[in-house]
């Protein structure tokens, strides 16, 4: 049994979620090309990547903590692959769901920015502190409506913590999407993802012309192509997460598998245009953002799915 | 006030410093005047006649060394300069910093590119050539030479 | 040729230097990275720390204050990378050859691979200097080979 699941973590969590990962952030490099009217990376852009950086050399700041700077990519490489793993056990076998499950998906979810926090504190640079302080305020900001919006779906598949409960409610009932609340729900958690993959308009701790990379400025090599590879696989497992709560999930039978498909497809679209939509936001506008709006968007949303719309 | 106004009462107010008086265009008045009296002519200027201290430009040319002070006066488009005539060996003369904020940085340029000495300046430090570059040496002056033997003066071919 | 250099050299980052130049190659450079001269085509990005840069793009007559730092930045690229040296005042200092404050060109202070003369080079030579040293090393890594 042991064995089965290493299978799966080797496998689902961290083989096949790097490849759709890899693949989506080239779909959303190629779409912001075209947008810009220019020509994009070839397909193969984002593995070669990768590669190269694994070929360079690391080098490490006199007097950072040797620990933990080594140890943040790591760290948030195996909050990605878990929750992953997670995700995709569910969606293959819903009898394997276990209680409380989805609160620990949230929790294994918050683990990649918070290893960019322990990375931008552990080398020894003002601006990476300066960009983990605003990744801090970043999370704290938008973790409340996420969390919030998220138990939409679990009002709505009778208050069931299960990611198979969920999944089994909207087999029979038809997607929570449908609902007006379940709508306002996934627009909220849409707009949360957006600073959960620090995209543009909410990329403020990795500015690149502002603070030159913030927290990653000291990676180089190995470590940086941990980082690199963690941002692609929340790029994949961000959007699934989304389409498990809100969409139905995945069937692997026949015609359904390509809705699968052009689920997880639009919802990397709807990223992207997003992103090439709209400026980079300041720190205060977007706690303010996350607090005001946001919430209350949230709470009205919960407020409709008890009284059943 | 018109030019002329302020022109003729400059030089009434200054008779006994003014060695020239060199009315070149409409919008330029070059004034030589005597070393020792650059503070009061400045204070003048400022605090009368409300003038705005652009830049000082300082030369080294054949027999002496000399400073132009511009000062700009706005309402009636007009732009002073103060010029004095500095001793070639040893060039020394009031700084204007005491009264004028403005031109600390100016007179620090002034002192490690040509050497002129500033009287009363709060802050004499280097301010553009790098740490390494030895006292003494002026590289405005005519008669710089080089006096670095790794420099690599010819293109190779 | 190896799988290290084959990556590197399809994913090239870039990393723009200004040694104290007139700031006329810096704006041909970053002219090069608007969407008329595409260069992600090539794979090229600009990015954002000295760490993370392959290409360094070194522009200006290096003088005495940054010759100091220009060789503390050196130290804190990882290697391997390349250095092009873009516009005549970082190719031998131009008309600033017998300046007080350049004592040295370029290539004496580190070591410089591709040379792309101009002042300032069209975004077109700087894209083709860049695309010719990217076959230059293919070409040498195939005479090693033989």
């Amino acid at each position: 049994m042991v064995l089965s699941h290493l299978y799966f973590l080797v496998i689902f969590g961290f083989l096949l979620t790097g490849c759709i990962g890899l693949l989506a952030s080239w779909i959303d490099r190629k779409v912001t090309a075209r947008v810009q009217y220019r020509v994009g990376p070839p397909i193969l852009q984002p593995f070669l990547d990768i590669i190269k950086l694994l070929g360079k050399e690391t080098l490490m700041p006199a007097g950072a903590s040797k620990v933990t700077f080594f140890l943040a990519p790591a760290l948030g490489v195996s909050g990605v692959i878990l929750a992953s793993t997670l995700l995709w056990l569910n969606v293959l076998n819903t009898q394997e769901t276990f209680i409380g499950d989805l609160i620990v998906v949230i929790y294994l979810l918050t683990i990649p920015s918070l290893s960019l926090i322990i990375g931008g504190f552990a080398s020894r640079n003002p601006l990476a502190s300066l960009g983990a302080s605003r990744e801090m305020k970043l999370i704290l900001s938008y973790e409340l409506p996420f969390i919030l919006a998220l138990l939409v779906p679990v009002i709505h598949s009778g208050l069931t913590i299960k990611l198979g409960g969920i999944l089994n409610y909207q087999a029979q009932n038809g997607i929570i999407l449908n609902s007006v609340s379940g709508f306002i729900a996934w627009a909220v958690v849409m707009l949360c993802i957006q600073a959960k993959l620090g995209l543009v308009p909410f990329d403020i701790a990795e500015a690149e012309t502002e603070i030159t990379s913030g927290p990653l400025i000291e990676y180089s090599g190995p470590a940086l192509a941990l980082f690199k590879l963690m941002k692609s696989m929340l790029l994949f497992t961000l959007p699934f997460f989304v389409m498990i709560m809100f969409l139905g999930g995945l069937n692997w039978e026949g015609i359904h598998l390509l809705w699968g498909f052009l689920k997880y497809i639009g919802l990397v679209a709807l990223i992207t245009v997003i992103r090439n939509t709209n400026p980079r936001v300041r720190i205060d506008h977007a706690v303010r953002f996350f607090w005001g709006p946001m919430t209350l968007l949230a709470v009205l949303a919960i407020f409709l799915a008890v009284k059943g719309y | 006030m018109i030019r002329e106004e302020v022109l003729r009462q400059v030089q009434e107010r200054f008779k006994d410093d003014i060695i020239d008086f060199f009315d070149k265009t409409p919008k330029r008045v070059f004034i030589e005047i005597k070393p020792e009296s650059i503070t009061e002519v400045v204070q003048y200027i400022l605090k009368e006649r409300a003038a705005r201290f652009n830049i000082a430009t300082a030369l080294d040319a054949r027999y002496h060394t000399e400073i132009i002070y511009h000062f700009t006066i706005e309402d009636i488009n007009l732009l002073i300069s103060f010029r004095v005539k500095l001793d070639k060996k040893k060039p020394k003369i009031d700084s204007i910093t005491p009264i004028l904020e403005g031109a600390n940085w100016i007179e620090r340029e002034m002192n490690e590119m040509l050497g002129i000495e500033f009287v009363g300046h709060p802050d004499m430090r280097r301010l553009l050539l790098a740490d390494d570059w030895p006292e003494g040496i002026y590289p405005l002056r005519c008669d710089y030479k080089e006096w670095d033997e790794k420099a690599i003066r010819d293109r190779g071919i | 040729m190896d799988i290290k250099t084959k990556a590197l050299l399809k994913s090239p980052w870039v990393f723009h230097l200004s040694t104290g130049s007139c700031n006329n190659c810096d704006i041909e450079v970053l002219d090069c990275l608007t969407p008329r001269f595409d260069i992600e085509r090539f794979g090229m990005i600009l990015a954002g720390s000295i760490k993370h840069a392959d290409v360094l793009l070194v522009t200006g007559s290096c003088n005495r204050q940054s010759a100091i730092r220009l060789k503390r930045l050196y130290e804190q690229v990882s290697k391997p990378v390349f250095v092009v040296a873009i516009g005549e005042c970082s190719l031998s200092r131009g008309m600033f050859i017998h300046s007080y404050n350049c004592p040295v060109p370029l290539d004496k202070i580190i070591p410089v691979d591709v040379y792309i003369p101009g002042c300032p080079p069209k975004p077109e030579a700087i894209i083709a200097g860049v695309v010719k040293m990217i076959e230059k090393v293919k070409a040498a890594d195939k005479a090693k080979k033989k």
